[in-house]
């Protein structure tokens, strides 16, 4: 849990959004090749990775044959491979081999090989300059391209899961005491700040941004979720035809923001999938509750009924009747 | 015209007089009936060794000891992999917290994690079915947890202090263990007595109007951990039906069995147990609500082995013990239930103390629940052929 009072992750917080914070931001990681490589990839994604060039990576959501999303991920074009950053990768690797039958792909885990960390806030782009031997002034968002840290190769990615500009440095397993060190040694000179508290860049960070994880939008579809911008459907996927037929029917749920009473002070009684009321009946769960330290307020993801979703719906959480407000999902633009 | 074909679904147990017990009602009671068996084998243990320090230590080596050995690298990455830990949450010690936590919302202690930092780990409670106990057990847990820490930790031991600052069984408003690391706190190594201190940094107090009365798999119908990944209430109720008896019966009996030889343990046991029996339905009330809450009917009177038949039966349906009536009479019942089963609730540690002190108990309960004519007597014992039977038995050595 995070509290207002937590004078730590508050610091780790404002770092990220006034300054720069950095952190090991290690993902599971997989490599696909072979020449059907990105073919495969745009049937089993929403977006459009076929139409991803060379150091291009696109945010996607991954879904079930019921046109749920089972997965999101960051996928990668390498030009020899591609990369897909998920949190779980033994979970990919069961759905690579269900799916790539007729497909000449490959899949390899590299989690184990390659290390990351990341690198955020509005001074985050002199930092990285400051450490890399090439400046990359120059790159957009959602590229990758390789550089170097001391001597030792790395690929630089500009994206980041806190909503600032930022940047995710992939080095081998083997140097990444190396490059903790030298993330560490420029702190000084850009006061900056490691991040130590998991929940400040897991949850409360995103959260303000309206960035959600995997677990938040399991079993809903990309448009329950928002995510519709990233569903194109002018090409085929796998669940498309679950997922047109569910958009057909009207969507039942929503993935929408929920701001706690400002009179509470907290919300230790409201878990992950504490039930939501609509006067007293359910309709639906909280995906998450977090101390937002820039918005200064009890925040969260849940999941509600269509018709209750609209902003400034007033519900209540968990069996203390918490009084919650519906809100936009963005918490801050 | 409008009218439901069918009512709506609801797990229940059926008592044997057609009540219907829900399955959450179910689960809870029996949670709380594993805690009361542990509260009478700390008894046991409390006559066998009268120092505090000593038996609480004996439990807490073998507490520790027991859950080192039962857990691999093998276990360990099947538990990573199930929980889904992914890859940025360093593999250390603090994992062990996580573990913790899920174990607590299975076994409805009701509450939350504080804290989760590296350098920190806060863990409260509002409930624990446990907390009729005592402290022994409470300083139990901590070697468990210690266990736990120790798995996880790469390459040394007692990486954290780890203290149970406050705990129900000794009278606090909530249970509260806080883990530290002892590289960022400089706190020396623990020994088994030195876990219930005060920890170096400031607790979070959740006041009584947002505290919880349930656990998760209760409130919300399943445990949801950190990364996201769920359990279904079903699942819990399962794992806690096996996984419970073993730490607070299994584990704890081990010591507690050393402190005296065979014969001397069996015969304190029963004196326990006697006793717990004949005073479990000693008011004229608690025998009221039995009947009203099996649903046993008017018409049934006191002398009636069904009153305890029926108990028996509706205790072991919630434990989820396979069990069938073979004789359903005034004046005999009898349950049939595989000695495999009944005392095998974790298949890999049977318990043949679940025997002894439920015969035990339940033949001293029978005397105040039904009538001092009646006794209680399993037949068959280690056999597929078992059976509780409830009955008319004199014996001129009754105790």
């Amino acid at each position: 849990m995070l509290f207002k009072e937590d004078k730590v992750a508050r610091a780790e917080a404002m770092a990220v959004r006034n300054n720069v914070g950095w952190y090991r931001w290690q993902h599971d990681l997989v490599s696909i090749t072979g020449p059907d490589a990105g073919k495969y990839l745009d049937y089993i994604c929403v977006n459009d990775i076929a139409g991803a060039g060379v150091g291009v990576s696109k945010y996607t959501t991954i879904l079930n044959d019921e046109g749920k999303v089972v997965d999101d991920t960051i996928v990668t074009n390498l030009e020899t491979e591609y990369w897909v950053s998920t949190l779980y990768a033994p979970r990919f690797a069961k759905w690579f081999e269900k799916k790539s039958v007729g497909y000449d792909v490959q899949m390899k885990e590299l989690t184990y090989e390659i290390d990351m960390y990341a690198v955020q806030g509005p001074n985050s782009l002199s930092y990285m300059n400051a450490i890399l031997k090439n400046p990359i002034d120059e790159l957009k968002r959602f590229r990758m391209e390789d550089n170097e840290i001391d001597g030792i190769k790395v690929k630089i990615h500009r994206s980041g899961f806190t909503g600032e500009n930022g940047y995710e440095i992939y080095c081998p397993i083997e140097e990444t005491k190396k490059i903790e060190e030298v993330l560490r040694n420029n702190e000084k000179a850009f006061d900056a700040k490691e991040l130590r508290t998991l929940e400040v860049y897991v949850r409360s960070l995103p959260i303000e941004k309206g960035f959600a994880l995997r677990q938040d939008m399991y079993g809903l579809s990309p448009y329950e979720c928002g995510l519709g911008w990233s569903v194109k459907l002018d090409k085929e996927f796998n669940g498309k035809e679950a997922l047109l037929a569910y958009k057909e029917k009207g969507h039942e749920y929503k993935l929408v923001g929920i701001e706690l009473d400002p009179e509470r002070e907290s919300y230790e009684d409201i878990a992950q999938n504490e039930i939501v009321y609509h006067k007293g009946v359910p309709c639906g769960v909280v995906r998450q509750m977090i101390y937002g330290y820039t918005v200064d307020k009890n925040i969260g993801f849940a999941i509600v009924e269509k018709r209750f979703s609209e902003n400034g719906t007033e519900l209540t959480a968990g069996t203390n009747n918490a009084k919650i407000t519906v809100c936009d999902k963005v918490f801050i633009k | 015209m409008a009218l439901n074909d069918k009512l709506k679904e609801t797990k229940c147990v059926e008592t044997a007089w057609g009540k219907l017990i829900p399955e959450k009602e179910c689960y809870d009671f029996g949670v709380r009936h594993i805690a009361a068996f542990c509260a009478n084998i700390f008894q046991v243990m409390r006559i066998l060794e009268p120092d505090f320090e000593k038996r609480t230590s004996a439990i807490c080596d073998a507490a520790y000891m027991f859950n080192m050995a039962a857990s691999s690298d093998q276990y360990l990455n099947g538990y990573y992999n199930e929980w889904n830990i992914p890859e940025f949450c360093e593999k250390s010690a603090w994992l062990g917290a996580i573990w913790g936590d899920s174990g607590d919302e299975y076994e409805n202690m009701a509450g939350r994690v504080i804290q989760f930092t590296r350098d920190r780990v806060e863990k409260e409670l509002d409930t624990c079915p446990w907390d009729i106990v005592g402290a022994e057990l409470c300083n139990m847990t901590t070697a468990m947890f210690t266990a736990n820490f120790d798995l996880t930790s790469k390459d040394t031991q007692n990486e954290v202090c780890l203290n149970m600052c406050e705990a129900r069984g000794c009278g606090d408003r909530h249970c509260r263990v806080v883990a530290e690391r002892r590289d960022v706190t400089g706190l020396p190594k623990q020994g088994w007595m030195d876990h219930m201190n005060q920890p170096v940094f400031d607790v979070h107090n959740t006041p009584n109007e947002r505290t919880v009365k349930e656990g998760q798999i209760l409130r919300n119908g399943k445990y949801t951990n950190a990364f996201g990944e769920e359990k279904s209430f079903e699942w819990a109720y399962r794992w806690v039906m096996e996984y419970g008896w073993v730490w607070c019966v299994s584990f704890p009996l081990v010591a507690i069995r050393d402190m005296a030889d065979e014969d001397e343990f069996e015969r304190i046991l029963k004196i326990v147990f006697a006793t717990a029996g004949k005073n479990e339905f000693m008011d004229p009330f608690s025998v009221k609500g039995l009947r009203e809450y099996l649903g046993v009917p008017n018409e049934i009177g006191k002398k009636d082995a069904r009153i305890m038949g029926s108990y028996i039966k509706f205790l072991l349906d919630t434990q989820l013990v396979p069990c069938e009536f073979t004789a359903f009479l005034q004046d005999e019942v009898r349950i049939h239930v595989k000695a495999d089963d009944f005392n095998g609730r974790y298949e890999m540690a049977p318990l043949d103390e679940l025997t002894l002190g439920y015969e035990t108990l339940w033949h001293n309960a029978v005397k105040t629940m039904v009538d001092p004519e009646f006794s209680v007597w399993f037949e068959n014992k280690d056999t597929d052929d078992m059976e509780i039977v409830i009955g008319h038995k004199i014996d001129k050595r009754m105790i």
